[in-house]
């Protein structure tokens, strides 16, 4: 948190964070020789939007980081990645283990469509990023197979 | 995942004075960034207008500058507009058959993750 994010950045429900908003986080996984595996982050705060249109050109798909105890704060990254009609799904983060939603209360509050895969993840732990990696990639892969010309 | 990490000294906003678009002609993350000449070892450019200047002395794709430089995408783009504006690099466009995925690279990038 920065003084300047002061009254911009709703912490009211979120009393233990004390990390800045980084305007955009970069990964580059080297997969294999021949294949780079980019990932980036980006803060679902409206006023970041304007990166969004640029970062989904291309992309193989989105993973939407959902922390429950503000769940409506992921309503317009939901919409904004079923307009753009990319493959994305939803990342539960869970603290220390805990996951006070299940993903049906999650798959309702969001009403999602029940082919959008809802994953339990700690976005700080390695192992647990790269299953929701796989299920993301899945995901997209299956979208594009079963409906041709469809991205979403 | 970099929770030991105090992260950059400088606010990242200081090192574009404040600006989140770079100047000039947009461009995307797989534009090539390349140092144009040799007359780069300019005393008043920061440290991080130089390494981008050193690290395109090879043609680098946009997103891979920021790699290197550990600095958010739109950072970096700023910086490079910069410098395109001052003459110091060239950013050229991709072909546009390189945006295109086909179904061969999602098997392979899944493979792959599974192995990481």
């Amino acid at each position: 948190m920065t003084d300047a994010s002061a009254g911009i950045d709703d912490l009211g429900l979120i009393p233990r964070k004390t990390t800045t908003t980084v305007a955009m986080d970069f990964g580059r996984v080297s997969l294999d020789s021949e294949l780079i595996l980019y990932l980036f982050g980006t803060p679902g705060q409206h006023r970041f939007w304007f990166m969004w249109d640029d970062l989904v050109r291309g992309a193989i798909g989105a993973v939407v980081l959902v922390d429950t105890r503000r769940l409506a704060d992921s309503f317009p990254a939901v919409d904004y990645f079923e307009e753009a009609k990319l493959p994305f799904v939803i990342g539960l983060n869970g603290w220390e283990g805990q996951y006070p939603h299940n993903e049906e209360e999650v798959r309702d509050a969001l009403t999602l469509a029940p082919h959008i895969p809802i994953v339990r993840t700690d976005a700080r732990q390695r192992e647990s990023v790269k299953s929701t990696l796989i299920s993301l990639v899945e995901h997209a892969l299956t979208m594009r197979v079963s409906v041709p010309g469809r991205r979403g | 995942m970099t929770g030991e990490d105090p992260g950059p000294l400088v606010r990242l906003f200081g090192l574009t004075g404040g600006r989140a678009r770079p100047p000039g002609e947009s461009f995307n993350l797989v534009a090539i960034v390349t140092t144009v000449g040799t007359t780069f070892e300019q005393a008043d450019l920061t440290p991080e207008y130089t390494a981008v200047l050193r690290t395109c002395r090879i043609p680098t794709p946009v997103a891979d500058v920021a790699a290197q430089l550990r600095l958010p995408i739109n950072i970096t783009r700023v910086i490079l507009g910069d410098l395109r504006r001052e003459g110091l690099v060239t950013i050229e466009r991709p072909k546009p058959a390189a945006q295109a995925i086909d179904e061969r690279i999602y098997r392979e990038v899944l493979h792959a993750l599974r192995s990481l």
